[in-house]
């Protein structure tokens, strides 16, 4: 030991250090040039440092909840509200809004956002990701467009995949069990020097549920295929490339639904199905710069599928040129004189406006000559959305103390539909965002940012973030967080123009075999953004000596300029009429009790104000989630989780998973083999009345192999 | 009456001392003589260079000079009086080639180094300084600036198992738990992971099998990516992204040469860990891990304090 060396010998020392010329005079201190790899933009902030509420689902609690959907997994997440529209529909929100339309968050798979281009809805089961190559999942809990863009209204799913280094090798998977589970998965992973690859294969298939609120089998099954291939490059010292390629190919049942408007007429489709393609590429170029400044650009594209052609049967009427001209004139006249065609169909038209009365006159002759008669014809609901993304971010580490996170962004989005669009209907949208992150003082760190955004449709924005967090110590902090953002409306919100052109009719309907229903719908063209002010305060601590992590936060969020309106294509009416509140508290534990047991508990309190009735169901009061995990040794693992929503849509929801899995050696192999078993412990419908199991137990069994 | 004590005749007690003290002058006066100190190296760097300059102001008495080796003859052929330093792997063959010739201390030479060219054997002759740090200097950092940290993951090659077993037995008084894993082709990240996953803590083994430019990138971003701490291999990794390491430098070399080279060359010892070192961590790392700022010197005391008081 040097006696007595001073601190400012050290820190010479570590200048000299630091300094690679100086650093080969020092015959001691390996001289072979070694990359600074962990540098001040490549690391992250902690926990503590974090400008929100960040909850974190790991590898090991991802392969210990033994779920075989990404929504699944995020009912770890507290104050987030998960449930189904049918088997293969989840719906997810944060903190609530309407059930059927899960459109305020933004998601991302890999930097990549998923939501889709003219829908603005996330197809949980379509993701072209398979759960076996998920690494992590981050979730950032609150606003926050500086960060990801528009559509981080309420909050971020942020998916990693495993980075190819990670996944060399090869592993093998299959999974059956009751309600037609049957799932499989395999890859690849190889290295070679410089560069990682990963390719992966894996499929899905399940019944959905099993019955409808009349005790029919519900039509809700899916079965999907799945491709990926990631490849990670590096070019030279300072250069990566990593590449994605990813496809899925599946179909998802949905029942027929289609109510005749018109009475008297009971034929029927049997079903509206759906095959659902989903097509992603994205190329990241990496550059560092310096070990303080780096950037990557990453350019997407991605193109979403979805065939649905179905046989619908209504009256002949249905597809008169003067029924058509009457909805235009006034669509409540017309659904009341259509849904009462029998009555009118003596006395004559109901009263209304000249026009009005003798368009429905012509209309009800019609119907007592013939036109009362049912056709069935073939719809294509079809839509095929498009959307090509070019990203630059850059970071910057001004000092030790000051770093600058800014990019910009270029999106086009495209979507093609007749039934929607009436063709094809695009957007463009520019983005450019600044985040400054200042360590102001041991303790204090402040973080503040903004984002413009200008879509071509909808116009542009600026939404800004401020954060301050205060360190009690590098574990401890206190935070007080107020963002806003906005999302705007998406292409069906705002554009729609909705008609159903019907084609293969039998009989055919005024001498023709393809006619257009009378019924069209017209989005408002001039919508404005939705507005978002969330204010939160915070406490995030990790109690080393006991391994426990916990996160506390209260929040206070206003939704102002909300579209509410349910997207059905009788009177459509979109606006940014309303409003809605959520206020409340949410907490996180994750506490190793030891390193063969882990405790983990969430819970959120949820109290939803909004001026469309609509916009509260979807939250439930009081949520959460428990999970124990624990290593019984000689490759015993079990894990046990609980998880509750008072009211979901107004039903309970309660339930409890549990796995058990064994590893078990064959020389270099590894054999995995694992059950689960799921128990309901309500006696409520899934989210939607149609949504019911018969029985209320499920059990799936995995085997794997990795070698 | 104070004045008048100090002139009494000296007590015996006070005659040993003056004894004692000739003894050790004159002693020091036999070790002073000027020593021919001849380093030895493939080629004269600016680094030896300068190493050689410092150590010739530090004994200022004795002859200091640098020889190329291929200027050398067989070591039989050298004066037994020299004392021989060598710097480098190729002047440790050339030094082992005769068991004859003057007593030598050989610098810059790792466990793993000595292991492949000596297969465990420690010849009489040589004095082996370690150029990597002791494993249980390492592990007692580990236990100071990651106190939680239980099971420590260690990355070996066919080369470097030989020292897990010495890990093992220095790792018990710590009550640290060793999780080794073999990792014979680092292309193949799997052991990679699988050591992260069932440790707290990464050590690093100096192996340059392992541990060099190009696996750096891949141990550092795998091992954050799950929040894990790299301790070690050495200074370099830390300015890359380890969290901390031991390390000894140029200054520390010096004083511990200095020191060996006022003894007799009979009293050497036949390998030596330096005594003297530094604490080394990458701030941005400690943070980033929500780790308390290290104080390296601090750190590097109560280590070195720990060594001396087990």
């Amino acid at each position: 030991m040097s006696l007595g060396p001073s601190s400012t010998r050290s820190s010479l020392l570590l200048a000299l250090l630091f300094s690679p010329a100086l650093l080969a005079d020092d015959l001691f201190l390996e001289s072979e040039s070694l990359p600074q790899v962990l540098t001040a933009t490549r690391l992250k902030q902690t926990p503590a440092e974090v400008p929100g509420s960040m909850t974190v689902l790991d590898s090991e609690l991802i392969n210990a909840s033994g779920a075989r959907d990404i929504s699944e997994l995020l009912r770890l997440v507290p104050g987030m509200m998960v449930g189904n529209i049918s088997g293969n529909q989840a719906a997810v929100n944060y903190h609530g809004t309407n059930a059927s339309e899960a459109r305020r968050m933004q998601v991302l798979i890999d930097g990549r956002s998923v939501y889709r281009a003219g829908l603005a809805t996330v197809d949980w089961s379509d993701i072209p990701v398979a759960m076996e190559d998920i690494e992590r999942i981050e979730v950032f809990r609150g606003p926050n467009t500086v960060s990801y863009g528009a559509n981080a209204l309420m909050a971020v799913v942020n998916i990693i995949t495993r980075h190819p280094a990670d996944s060399h090798g090869t592993r093998l998977k299959i999974t059956r069990g009751e309600r037609g589970i049957n799932d499989f998965y395999a890859s690849q992973g190889l290295g070679w020097n410089g560069g990682d690859l990963r390719l992966s294969l894996s499929g899905q298939e399940d019944d959905g549920f099993d019955s409808d609120r009349n005790g029919a089998d519900y039509r809700d099954s899916r079965r999907l295929n799945r491709f990926s291939l990631a490849v990670s490059q590096a070019l030279s010292d300072n250069q990566s490339l990593d590449w994605q390629i990813d496809a899925k190919d599946g179909t998802n049942q949905r029942p027929y639904t289609y109510h005749p408007v018109f009475s008297g007429i009971t034929a029927a489709g049997n079903n509206s199905d759906v095959i659902a393609k989903d097509y992603a590429g994205s190329v990241r170029w990496n550059l560092d710069v310096n070990p303080d400044h780096s950037l990557y650009i990453q350019g997407s594209a991605q193109h979403w599928d979805r065939q649905q052609v179905w046989r619908a049967c209504d009256a002949e009427v249905s597809f008169s040129p003067q029924l058509t001209q009457l909805w235009q004139l006034n669509p409540n006249y017309t659904e009341r004189l259509a849904r009462n065609m029998p009555r009118f169909a003596g006395p004559g038209a109901p009263p209304g406006t000249a026009a009005e009365m003798a368009l429905a006159n012509q209309v009800l002759d019609q119907w007592r000559n013939g036109a009362s008669q049912t056709l069935c014809g073939d719809i294509d609901q079809s839509t095929r959305e498009s959307r090509y993304d070019l990203e630059l971010q850059d970071t910057l580490s001004l000092s030790d103390s000051l770093r600058l996170v800014s990019g910009m962004n270029y999106r086009y989005d495209r979507a093609d539909s007749e039934t929607y669009f009436n063709g094809t209907l695009d957007d463009t949208t520019w983005r450019a965002f600044g985040q400054l992150e200042w360590r102001a003082s041991e303790h204090w760190l402040l973080q503040g940012g903004a984002m413009y955004e200008d879509t071509r449709l909808i116009g542009s924005s600026l939404t800004p973030r401020f954060a301050v967090n205060y360190l009690i110590n590098p574990r401890h902090s206190l935070r007080a967080v107020y963002s806003e953002a906005i999302r705007s409306p998406d292409m069906f919100e705002n554009n729609v123009n909705w008609s159903y052109q019907v084609t293969n009719l039998q009989p055919a309907a005024f001498g023709q075999s393809s006619a257009r229903y009378f019924v069209k719908t017209r989005g408002p063209g001039d919508l404005d953004q939705e507005h978002i002010r969330s204010r939160e305060l915070g406490y995030n601590g990790y109690f080393a000596e006991l391994g426990l992590a916990l996160d506390v936060k209260l929040f206070y969020d206003e939704i102002s300029g909300m579209i509410s309106e349910p997207l059905r294509n009788n009177q459509y009416i979109a606006s940014n009429a309303n409003n809605s509140r959520f206020r409340g508290t949410e907490s996180q534990l994750d506490w190793r009790l030891s390193q063969i047991d882990r405790l983990r508990l969430t819970y959120a309190f949820v109290d939803a104000e909004a001026s469309n009735p609509l916009d509260q169901q979807f939250s439930a009061r009081n949520s959460g989630s428990a999970g124990w995990l624990r290593d019984w040794g000689h490759g015993w693992n079990s894990a046990l989780f609980y998880y509750g929503d008072n009211a979901l849509n107004g039903y309970r929801f309660e339930r409890v998973d549990t796995r058990i899995a064994k590893r078990i050696p064959l020389g270099k192999a590894h054999l995995q083999l694992a059950g689960v078993l799921q128990q309901r412990l309500d006696h409520q419908p899934t989210t939607f009345v149609d949504n019911n199991y018969d029985e209320r137990r499920v059990m799936y069994f995995s085997a794997e192999l990795e070698f | 009456m104070r004045y008048g004590t100090s002139r009494k005749t000296p007590t015996v007690g006070q005659w040993l001392i003056g004894l004692c003290l000739f003894l050790t002058a004159w002693l020091h006066g036999v070790a002073v003589q000027a020593a021919d100190i001849l380093l030895i190296g493939s080629e004269e760097s600016p680094g030896v260079q300068s190493f050689v300059q410092a150590l010739s102001e530090l004994r200022p008495t004795d002859r200091v000079r640098f020889q190329p080796l291929a200027s050398l003859p067989a070591p039989g052929k050298l004066p037994a009086s020299l004392r021989l330093i060598l710097l480098d792997l190729p002047s440790l063959d050339w030094r082992l080639k005769e068991s004859q010739g003057p007593a030598t201390l050989v610098l810059r030479i790792s466990r793993l180094q000595a292991q492949q060219r000596l297969a465990g054997a420690q010849p009489a002759h040589l004095s082996l300084l370690w150029s990597d740090p002791p494993l249980s200097r390492q592990l007692q950092l580990i236990r100071r600036i990651l106190p939680q940290a239980r099971r420590v993951g260690v990355l070996f090659d066919q080369h470097s198992e030989f020292m897990l077993k010495e890990l093992h037995l220095a790792a018990s008084p710590f009550h640290l738990e060793i999780v080794g894993q073999r990792w014979d082709n680092t292309q193949d990240s799997r052991p990679l992971q699988a050591v992260l996953k069932n440790s707290d803590v990464l050590l690093g083994l100096d192996d340059p099998d392992l541990y060099n430019p190009k696996t750096a990138k891949n141990l550092l971003l795998s091992s954050y990516s799950r929040q894990l701490a790299l301790v070690g291999p050495n200074a370099a990794f830390v300015r890359a992204g380890s969290l901390a390491s031991t390390y000894s430098d140029q200054r520390d070399w010096l004083a511990i040469l200095d020191d060996l080279l006022d003894r007799p060359p009979a009293s050497w010892p036949r390998s030596l860990y330096p005594g003297r070192f530094k604490v080394l961590s990458n701030a941005q790392v400690a943070r980033s891990l929500s780790i308390e700022p290290i104080d390296e010197v601090s750190v590097a005391t109560e280590l070195a304090e720990g060594e001396r008081h087990p």
